[in-house]
């Protein structure tokens, strides 16, 4: 129940519920109406500049579930957690369609590397009574294999978002992207969506580098022999693919004190995974450190003092 | 087929109804309808009232608050496997029977010699079971120990890449046959006689298919793997003994068809017991089975070695002796 007039950047829309002008912003794809929380949903038009979402992975995970796992996750933090984060609740938690970037490729590798095949040799020498025994001992002759590898690179997410950085995202992956659904409108409506504000090429350098360590880990286990080591490899990636999706998350902002920046905390809104920079008190960490040394202390002299009495 | 066969644009694997994303490369599948419409802002109404509709987690689709109805939308459908293809029976029961009892007759010395006339066959059971049928061209990365061009160590590293086309590999879906009476039965049977329809015998126990899409296809990449791994241990890795083979195949044009394959499930009893045969519903002369053995026999034939060997000793001690 929502009329719109179109702006170039920022769009002004109606509603026509409660009457209450409001403004869709140019980062998001979707409104909804503060005041009479009437759930239509915008879409906003497709420009040269914009590209649709190809795909998007509908919210599984609920509001109230999500504020319960945010809470529980910043319960559970370490002993070195600033105690003000600890008692923090978390506010504002918005579930949020984030427009990812997700790619493939085919990679072609050429790579060298040094693999340890073992075997096993007698040696001649001298025992504690200083007569000369045999013994055997296991040897690694190290060779080198150069080879080439290709594969397929599938499923690799990068942001889209500024406000979400790459590292936040990888602590909440995997999606599990056997449920996306071609995008529609319908998808998002009563929920924000953003718009991509990455750019394609950003996102798409972010993507190489996340490909490359996946084929490295891939070769890695694709070695064969005892042991290797000094892997070097050079990837091309070609017949790339690359999709805008969206992908739902539940974003919290937690503020430690009224003089510090929030913090985000992040949780999949598929797979109820929770992530967030966890602040560290340095005055907790001293402390620690200090009792630590102050026990090794302790321990050393109650050793010592047991082989004095002997 | 009615359906035009769609193919992914860069591996060319056929892809099927329902499919967003190719199953084996990743490429995204167009959609078959351009949605660009004229209006500049869009809002969602319900089908059924007219309200606004929100989507809703719980149900994981758009539903309306006023009359609770939910909207279909397009997403990944998974549907259980169903044959498309089957093989006709060419072989009737009785000819099955004939095969069976011929088999029982041909499996050597070492069986009860009474075995074909005393063992009467019980049930005899047309099966149609199922499986999938794969073509697909690999290119195949591998690495492997050898022992060609080894130094001191037993082994030495190998690696290389190999082209390698796959055609009509069958992998078994069956739960009525076992992996060895599917080996022996597969070589038999010609693919090129399936139809979307067969009549089949009567009492014919025609097996379903009990994995979704996602599962097969995880299946028939696993036999891909499986059978390139054989054919580099075979063909591609140098030297006479070999360990630790990895490879990594790079799919192509993986084309897999659903069939229903013909076969004569039959129990036969011999002294108290019974065993089961199976006999290819293409080729009577394809039986695969157990028998039992014959123990007088097998005594019969350890003790004559054993008198043998000492008769040769007696012999040879006796020429030494006279020499």
């Amino acid at each position: 129940m929502i009329e719109t007039a179109t702006l170039p950047e920022a769009l002004e829309i109606t509603c026509k519920n409660c009457g209450a002008e409001l403004v869709l912003e140019a980062h998001l794809r979707t409104a909804e109406c503060p005041y009479c929380a009437s759930t239509s949903i915008v879409e906003r038009p497709s420009s040269g500049v914009r590209v649709d979402p190809t795909f998007a992975l509908g919210f599984v995970v609920e509001r109230e579930r999500a504020r319960a796992l945010a809470t529980q996750w910043i319960k559970s933090r370490g002993i070195f957690t600033k105690s003000d984060f600890k008692k923090a609740i978390p506010e504002r938690g918005r579930g949020l369609y984030m427009p990812v970037f997700l790619y493939g490729a085919i990679a072609h590798t050429t790579y060298e590397c040094d693999i340890g095949e073992n075997y096993t040799e007698t040696y001649t020498t001298i025992d504690s009574k200083g007569r000369p025994v045999t013994r055997t001992r296991t040897v690694t002759e190290w060779r080198s294999l150069a080879g080439r590898h290709t594969t397929y690179v599938q499923d690799v997410l990068v942001t889209a978002s500024r406000g979400i950085p790459n590292a936040l995202l990888e602590k909440v992956e995997p999606f599990d992207l056997r449920a996306l659904r071609r995008y529609t409108p319908a998808l998002l409506s009563g929920w924000i969506a953003e718009e991509a504000s990455v750019s394609s090429e950003e996102c798409r350098k972010l993507a190489h580098d996340e490909s490359l360590e996946n084929v490295g880990r891939e070769l890695d286990g694709f070695m064969p022999g005892d042991h290797h080591r000094n892997l070097r490899y050079q990837t091309r990636l070609e017949d790339e693919v690359s999709e805008l999706v969206l992908l739902p998350v539940w974003v919290f902002a937690v503020r430690p004190s009224e003089t510090e920046d929030p913090i985000q905390i992040l949780v999949n809104g598929q797979t109820s995974e929770v992530a967030g920079d966890v602040p560290r008190s340095w005055v907790k960490i001293v402390a620690g450190v200090l009792v630590g040394i102050g026990l090794a202390f302790l321990v050393w002299i109650v050793i010592a003092s047991l082989f004095l009495i002997d | 087929m009615v359906d035009e066969i769609r193919t992914c644009e860069r591996c060319e694997s056929p892809v099927e109804e329902g499919d967003l994303r190719c199953a084996i490369c990743g490429q995204t599948v167009p959609a078959a309808t351009q949605r660009r419409t004229e209006v500049q802002v869009q809002i969602l109404r319900c089908e059924g009232c007219g309200a606004a509709v929100e989507y809703d987690a719980s149900v994981q689709a758009p539903r309306c608050a006023f009359c609770d109805s939910v909207m279909h939308l397009e997403e990944l459908v998974d549907p259980m496997e169903q044959t498309e293809l089957f093989l006709p029976f060419t072989i009737g029961g009785e000819e099955a029977r004939g095969a069976v009892k011929a088999w029982l007759g041909s499996l050597g010395w070492f069986r009860p010699p009474d075995l074909k006339q005393r063992a009467s066959v019980e049930g005899v059971r047309p099966l149609w079971w199922v499986g999938w049928a794969f073509d697909a061209d690999a290119l195949v990365s591998w690495t492997a120990d050898s022992n060609a061009g080894s130094h001191r160590a037993a082994w030495a590293p190998h690696s290389g890449q190999a082209r390698l086309r796959f055609d009509d590999i069958v992998v078994s879906a069956s739960r009525g046959l076992t992996d060895e009476e599917v080996a022996a039965v597969v070589p038999h049977y010609s693919l090129a006689g399936a139809a979307a329809e067969s009549t089949p015998p009567e009492g014919v126990t025609a097996e379903q298919f009990d994995v979704q899409r996602s599962q097969a296809r995880a299946r028939v990449v696993h036999a891909v793997e499986r059978m390139s791994a054989k054919v580099i241990e075979e063909e591609h890795v140098p030297g006479s003994s070999f360990r630790k083979v990895q490879v990594a195949p790079l799919l192509r044009s993986l084309v897999t068809h659903r069939y229903s394959f013909p076969a004569w499930v039959m129990a036969y009893r011999y002294e108290e017991k019974v065993y089961r045969a199976v006999v290819c519903g293409q080729n009577a002369e394809c039986v695969i089975g157990k028998a039992p053995y014959s123990v007088p026999r097998i005594l019969l034939a350890v003790f004559g070695g054993i008198a043998a060997l000492v008769v040769l000793a007696v012999v040879i001690a006796a020429i030494v002796a006279a020499s």
